[in-house]
Protein backbone atom coordinates (compact mmCIF):
# COMPACT_ATOMS: atom_id res chain seq x y z
CA UNK A 1 0.00 0.00 0.00
CA UNK A 2 1.62 3.63 -0.90
CA UNK A 3 1.18 6.26 1.25
CA UNK A 4 1.93 9.94 1.57
CA UNK A 5 3.75 11.06 4.56
CA UNK A 6 2.43 13.99 6.06
CA UNK A 7 5.11 14.88 8.95
CA UNK A 8 8.32 15.95 8.12
CA UNK A 9 11.10 14.51 10.46
CA UNK A 10 11.42 17.93 12.50
CA UNK A 11 7.61 18.45 12.47
CA UNK A 12 7.57 15.00 14.53
CA UNK A 13 9.80 16.24 16.99
CA UNK A 14 8.26 18.97 17.81
CA UNK A 15 5.37 17.01 18.58
CA UNK A 16 7.60 14.60 20.76
CA UNK A 17 8.66 17.74 22.48
CA UNK A 18 4.94 18.99 23.13
CA UNK A 19 4.12 15.15 24.33
CA UNK A 20 7.03 15.01 26.33
CA UNK A 21 6.54 18.71 27.79
CA UNK A 22 3.11 18.12 28.39
CA UNK A 23 3.72 14.48 30.33
CA UNK A 24 6.22 16.32 32.64
CA UNK A 25 4.02 19.07 33.42
CA UNK A 26 1.15 17.04 34.29
CA UNK A 27 2.56 15.87 36.95
CA UNK A 28 1.58 19.54 38.82
CA UNK A 29 -1.26 20.01 37.40
CA UNK A 30 -4.70 19.14 37.92
CA UNK A 31 -6.12 15.61 36.89
CA UNK A 32 -8.75 17.61 34.27
CA UNK A 33 -6.02 19.15 32.65
CA UNK A 34 -4.68 16.08 31.22
CA UNK A 35 -7.53 16.08 28.45
CA UNK A 36 -6.60 19.29 27.74
CA UNK A 37 -3.10 18.78 27.17
CA UNK A 38 -3.98 15.48 24.52
CA UNK A 39 -6.16 17.77 22.88
CA UNK A 40 -3.84 20.65 22.45
CA UNK A 41 -1.24 18.09 21.12
CA UNK A 42 -3.91 16.92 18.68
CA UNK A 43 -4.58 20.12 17.49
CA UNK A 44 -1.19 20.84 16.74
CA UNK A 45 -0.49 17.25 14.87
CA UNK A 46 -3.56 17.96 12.62
CA UNK A 47 -2.43 21.55 11.73
CA UNK A 48 1.03 19.86 10.94
CA UNK A 49 -0.65 17.00 9.01
CA UNK A 50 -3.48 18.83 6.72
CA UNK A 51 -1.41 20.49 4.23
CA UNK A 52 0.21 16.80 2.98
CA UNK A 53 -2.88 15.29 3.79
CA UNK A 54 -5.69 13.10 1.55
CA UNK A 55 -9.15 14.00 0.92
CA UNK A 56 -9.22 10.26 3.58
CA UNK A 57 -8.46 13.12 6.44
CA UNK A 58 -9.22 16.31 5.49
CA UNK A 59 -12.06 17.14 6.57
CA UNK A 60 -11.78 15.31 9.58
CA UNK A 61 -8.33 17.13 10.53
CA UNK A 62 -10.05 20.62 9.65
CA UNK A 63 -13.43 19.77 11.76
CA UNK A 64 -10.61 19.03 14.40
CA UNK A 65 -8.45 22.08 14.74
CA UNK A 66 -11.78 23.90 14.45
CA UNK A 67 -13.31 22.25 17.10
CA UNK A 68 -10.88 21.90 19.75
CA UNK A 69 -10.12 25.63 20.59
CA UNK A 70 -14.10 25.76 21.45
CA UNK A 71 -13.79 22.49 23.62
CA UNK A 72 -11.03 24.50 25.76
CA UNK A 73 -13.46 27.13 26.44
CA UNK A 74 -15.92 24.45 27.88
CA UNK A 75 -13.97 22.61 29.95
CA UNK A 76 -15.39 23.42 33.22
CA UNK A 77 -18.29 22.33 31.70
CA UNK A 78 -18.02 18.88 31.96
CA UNK A 79 -20.83 17.18 29.90
CA UNK A 80 -20.55 20.13 27.27
CA UNK A 81 -16.45 19.07 27.42
CA UNK A 82 -17.68 14.95 27.25
CA UNK A 83 -20.16 15.66 23.91
CA UNK A 84 -17.07 17.42 22.16
CA UNK A 85 -14.59 14.71 22.61
CA UNK A 86 -17.37 12.23 22.14
CA UNK A 87 -18.43 13.72 18.90
CA UNK A 88 -14.82 13.77 18.56
CA UNK A 89 -14.25 9.71 18.91
CA UNK A 90 -16.74 9.57 16.35
CA UNK A 91 -15.34 11.15 13.77
CA UNK A 92 -12.12 10.19 14.75
CA UNK A 93 -13.66 6.02 14.46
CA UNK A 94 -15.21 7.50 10.85
CA UNK A 95 -11.34 8.38 9.32
CA UNK A 96 -9.67 5.17 10.92
CA UNK A 97 -12.94 3.22 8.82
CA UNK A 98 -11.58 5.53 5.75
CA UNK A 99 -8.18 5.12 5.97
CA UNK A 100 -8.35 1.13 6.64
CA UNK A 101 -10.66 0.10 3.59
CA UNK A 102 -13.05 -1.17 6.12
CA UNK A 103 -15.49 1.12 5.42
CA UNK A 104 -16.44 0.73 1.52
CA UNK A 105 -15.98 -3.17 2.57
CA UNK A 106 -18.96 -3.37 4.46
CA UNK A 107 -22.28 -4.07 2.72
CA UNK B 1 -9.44 58.24 44.98
CA UNK B 2 -8.10 56.70 41.08
CA UNK B 3 -10.51 55.39 39.35
CA UNK B 4 -8.03 54.25 36.59
CA UNK B 5 -6.57 51.92 38.49
CA UNK B 6 -9.11 50.17 39.68
CA UNK B 7 -10.80 50.00 36.29
CA UNK B 8 -7.32 48.69 35.12
CA UNK B 9 -7.28 45.95 37.38
CA UNK B 10 -10.93 44.70 37.16
CA UNK B 11 -11.16 44.92 33.16
CA UNK B 12 -7.73 43.10 33.02
CA UNK B 13 -8.47 39.55 31.61
CA UNK B 14 -5.96 36.91 30.57
CA UNK B 15 -5.96 37.13 26.50
CA UNK B 16 -5.19 33.70 24.89
CA UNK B 17 -5.72 34.28 21.19
CA UNK B 18 -3.51 37.54 19.58
CA UNK B 19 -2.55 38.85 16.66
CA UNK B 20 0.86 38.82 14.79
CA UNK B 21 1.14 42.61 15.24
CA UNK B 22 4.54 43.57 16.72
CA UNK B 23 5.00 45.57 20.04
CA UNK B 24 6.97 48.64 20.37
CA UNK B 25 10.14 48.17 22.05
CA UNK B 26 9.21 51.51 24.40
CA UNK B 27 6.00 49.42 25.44
CA UNK B 28 7.97 46.44 26.11
CA UNK B 29 9.97 48.64 27.93
CA UNK B 30 7.06 50.33 29.63
CA UNK B 31 6.29 47.04 30.97
CA UNK B 32 9.67 46.00 32.49
CA UNK B 33 10.14 49.52 33.97
CA UNK B 34 6.41 49.16 35.71
CA UNK B 35 8.25 45.35 36.94
CA UNK B 36 10.99 47.51 38.71
CA UNK B 37 8.24 48.92 41.22
CA UNK B 38 6.71 45.75 42.25
CA UNK B 39 7.26 44.78 45.69
CA UNK B 40 10.27 42.38 46.85
CA UNK B 41 10.55 40.43 49.73
CA UNK B 42 13.46 42.24 52.33
CA UNK B 43 14.12 43.90 48.87
CA UNK B 44 16.62 41.83 47.45
CA UNK B 45 14.96 41.74 43.90
CA UNK B 46 16.42 37.96 43.11
CA UNK B 47 14.11 38.40 39.71
CA UNK B 48 15.19 38.88 36.48
CA UNK B 49 13.53 39.03 33.29
CA UNK B 50 14.55 37.78 30.02
CA UNK B 51 12.45 39.22 26.51
CA UNK B 52 12.11 36.58 23.91
CA UNK B 53 10.60 38.60 20.59
CA UNK B 54 12.90 36.26 17.75
CA UNK B 55 10.27 34.51 16.04
CA UNK B 56 12.15 31.28 16.05
CA UNK B 57 12.90 31.21 19.67
CA UNK B 58 9.09 32.24 20.40
CA UNK B 59 8.20 29.09 17.92
CA UNK B 60 10.70 26.57 19.87
CA UNK B 61 9.45 28.00 23.65
CA UNK B 62 5.70 27.15 22.05
CA UNK B 63 6.73 23.40 21.45
CA UNK B 64 7.63 22.82 25.56
CA UNK B 65 5.11 24.71 26.52
CA UNK B 66 1.58 23.09 26.02
CA UNK B 67 0.06 25.85 28.19
CA UNK B 68 0.77 28.53 26.13
CA UNK B 69 -1.62 29.43 23.83
CA UNK B 70 -1.49 32.63 22.51
CA UNK B 71 1.22 32.97 19.47
CA UNK B 72 2.28 36.15 21.15
CA UNK B 73 4.80 38.46 19.46
CA UNK B 74 6.82 39.33 22.73
CA UNK B 75 7.17 36.69 25.86
CA UNK B 76 8.76 38.30 29.32
CA UNK B 77 10.21 35.53 30.89
CA UNK B 78 10.32 36.11 34.77
CA UNK B 79 12.93 33.88 36.50
CA UNK B 80 14.23 34.06 39.98
CA UNK B 81 17.95 34.38 40.29
CA UNK B 82 18.85 31.79 43.29
CA UNK B 83 22.75 33.05 43.38
CA UNK B 84 20.90 36.20 45.05
CA UNK B 85 19.05 34.16 47.42
CA UNK B 86 22.21 32.14 48.45
CA UNK B 87 24.47 34.69 48.94
CA UNK B 88 21.62 35.90 51.49
CA UNK B 89 21.94 32.87 53.01
CA UNK B 90 18.55 31.57 52.65
CA UNK B 91 17.11 28.07 52.13
CA UNK B 92 15.96 27.05 48.46
CA UNK B 93 12.58 26.30 50.37
CA UNK B 94 12.00 29.97 50.93
CA UNK B 95 9.04 31.14 49.19
CA UNK B 96 9.32 34.76 49.26
CA UNK B 97 10.85 34.83 45.70
CA UNK B 98 7.98 32.83 44.29
CA UNK B 99 5.82 35.57 46.08
CA UNK B 100 7.75 38.20 44.18
CA UNK B 101 7.18 36.13 41.07
CA UNK B 102 3.52 37.07 41.63
CA UNK B 103 3.88 40.68 42.07
CA UNK B 104 6.26 41.48 39.47
CA UNK B 105 3.76 39.36 36.79
CA UNK B 106 0.70 41.42 38.29
CA UNK B 107 2.44 44.58 37.85
CA UNK B 108 3.58 43.39 34.36
CA UNK B 109 -0.26 42.61 32.99
CA UNK B 110 -1.56 45.72 34.77
CA UNK B 111 0.81 47.92 33.07
CA UNK B 112 0.73 46.18 29.71
CA UNK B 113 -3.58 46.71 29.80
CA UNK B 114 -2.90 50.31 30.87
CA UNK B 115 -1.43 51.22 27.59
CA UNK B 116 -3.51 49.07 25.64
CA UNK B 117 -1.79 45.51 25.22
CA UNK B 118 -3.25 42.43 25.93
CA UNK B 119 -1.20 39.75 28.20
CA UNK B 120 -1.44 36.26 29.45
CA UNK B 121 0.59 34.39 32.49
CA UNK B 122 1.69 31.14 31.30
CA UNK B 123 3.43 28.49 33.89
CA UNK B 124 2.72 25.19 32.02
CA UNK B 125 5.67 24.45 30.68
CA UNK B 126 9.06 22.38 30.97
CA UNK B 127 11.31 24.08 33.29
CA UNK B 128 14.18 21.48 32.19
CA UNK B 129 13.44 22.46 28.08
CA UNK B 130 13.21 26.34 28.91
CA UNK B 131 16.51 26.23 30.26
CA UNK B 132 17.90 24.51 27.39
CA UNK B 133 16.21 26.52 24.80
CA UNK B 134 17.19 29.91 26.45
CA UNK B 135 20.55 28.34 27.54
CA UNK B 136 19.92 30.14 30.91
CA UNK B 137 22.58 31.13 33.86
CA UNK B 138 22.49 27.88 35.84
CA UNK B 139 21.36 30.29 38.65
CA UNK B 140 18.33 31.10 37.15
CA UNK B 141 15.48 29.44 37.36
CA UNK B 142 11.85 29.89 34.84
CA UNK B 143 9.21 31.00 36.45
CA UNK B 144 6.36 32.00 34.30
CA UNK B 145 6.14 33.88 30.84
CA UNK B 146 3.98 36.52 30.61
CA UNK B 147 2.98 36.82 27.16
CA UNK B 148 2.47 40.63 25.44
CA UNK B 149 0.64 41.16 22.50
CA UNK B 150 -2.78 42.50 20.40
CA UNK B 151 -6.18 41.14 21.15
CA UNK B 152 -7.27 39.29 18.19
CA UNK B 153 -11.08 39.61 17.89
CA UNK B 154 -12.26 36.25 17.80
CA UNK B 155 -16.59 35.27 17.50
CA UNK B 156 -15.88 32.52 19.97
CA UNK B 157 -16.78 32.25 23.09
CA UNK B 158 -15.69 32.93 26.68
CA UNK B 159 -15.12 30.42 29.00
CA UNK B 160 -18.07 28.92 29.95
CA UNK B 161 -19.86 27.21 32.95
CA UNK B 162 -17.67 28.79 35.82
CA UNK B 163 -19.06 29.82 38.75
CA UNK B 164 -19.52 34.05 39.00
CA UNK B 165 -17.63 35.05 42.09
CA UNK B 166 -17.47 38.00 44.27
CA UNK B 167 -15.00 39.41 46.94
CA UNK B 168 -17.23 38.02 49.75
CA UNK B 169 -16.76 34.49 48.60
CA UNK B 170 -13.00 34.64 49.08
CA UNK B 171 -12.75 36.67 52.21
CA UNK B 172 -13.22 35.36 56.49
CA UNK B 173 -13.51 38.45 58.55
CA UNK B 174 -11.61 38.41 61.89
CA UNK B 175 -10.84 35.00 63.86
CA UNK B 176 -12.45 31.89 62.87
CA UNK B 177 -14.46 30.31 65.33
CA UNK B 178 -14.06 26.95 66.58
CA UNK B 179 -16.19 24.72 64.42
C1 LIG C 1 0.20 31.20 38.75
C2 LIG C 1 -0.62 31.25 37.49
C3 LIG C 1 -0.33 30.40 36.44
C4 LIG C 1 -1.08 30.46 35.24
N1 LIG C 1 -0.73 29.64 34.21
C5 LIG C 1 -1.42 29.71 33.05
C6 LIG C 1 -1.03 28.92 31.92
O1 LIG C 1 -0.05 28.18 31.94
N2 LIG C 1 -1.77 29.03 30.78
C7 LIG C 1 -2.85 29.87 30.69
O2 LIG C 1 -3.48 29.92 29.62
N3 LIG C 1 -3.24 30.64 31.75
C8 LIG C 1 -2.55 30.59 32.91
N4 LIG C 1 -2.92 31.38 33.99
C9 LIG C 1 -4.07 32.29 33.85
C10 LIG C 1 -5.31 31.84 34.63
O3 LIG C 1 -5.86 30.70 34.02
C11 LIG C 1 -6.30 33.02 34.68
O4 LIG C 1 -5.73 34.07 35.42
C12 LIG C 1 -7.63 32.64 35.33
O5 LIG C 1 -8.30 31.70 34.51
C13 LIG C 1 -8.52 33.84 35.55
O6 LIG C 1 -8.68 34.57 34.37
P1 LIG C 1 -8.53 36.19 34.37
O7 LIG C 1 -7.15 36.49 34.88
O8 LIG C 1 -8.73 36.60 32.93
O9 LIG C 1 -9.58 36.71 35.26
C14 LIG C 1 -2.16 31.37 35.14
C15 LIG C 1 -2.43 32.23 36.21
C16 LIG C 1 -1.66 32.21 37.36
C17 LIG C 1 -1.96 33.18 38.46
Amino acid sequence: MSENWVLTETEAVELLALLISSARIQMDEPAHYGPLRLLTATERLSAMMLERSSDKSKAFLQDSIERIPEMHMAMSDVETYKDGLDHLCREVAGCLLRHSGAESASP
Amino acid sequence: MSEHVLNNIRTRRVVREMTDEAVEREAVETILEAARWAPTGGNLRPIRYVVVEDPETRRLIRLVAPGMFQKAPVLILICINWAIIEQHKLPHTDRTSLIDVGGAAQTMMLAAHAIGLASGPVTSFSKEAIKVILNLPGSYSPEMFICIGHKAEVARAGMRGWKKITWRDLTHWERFDNE
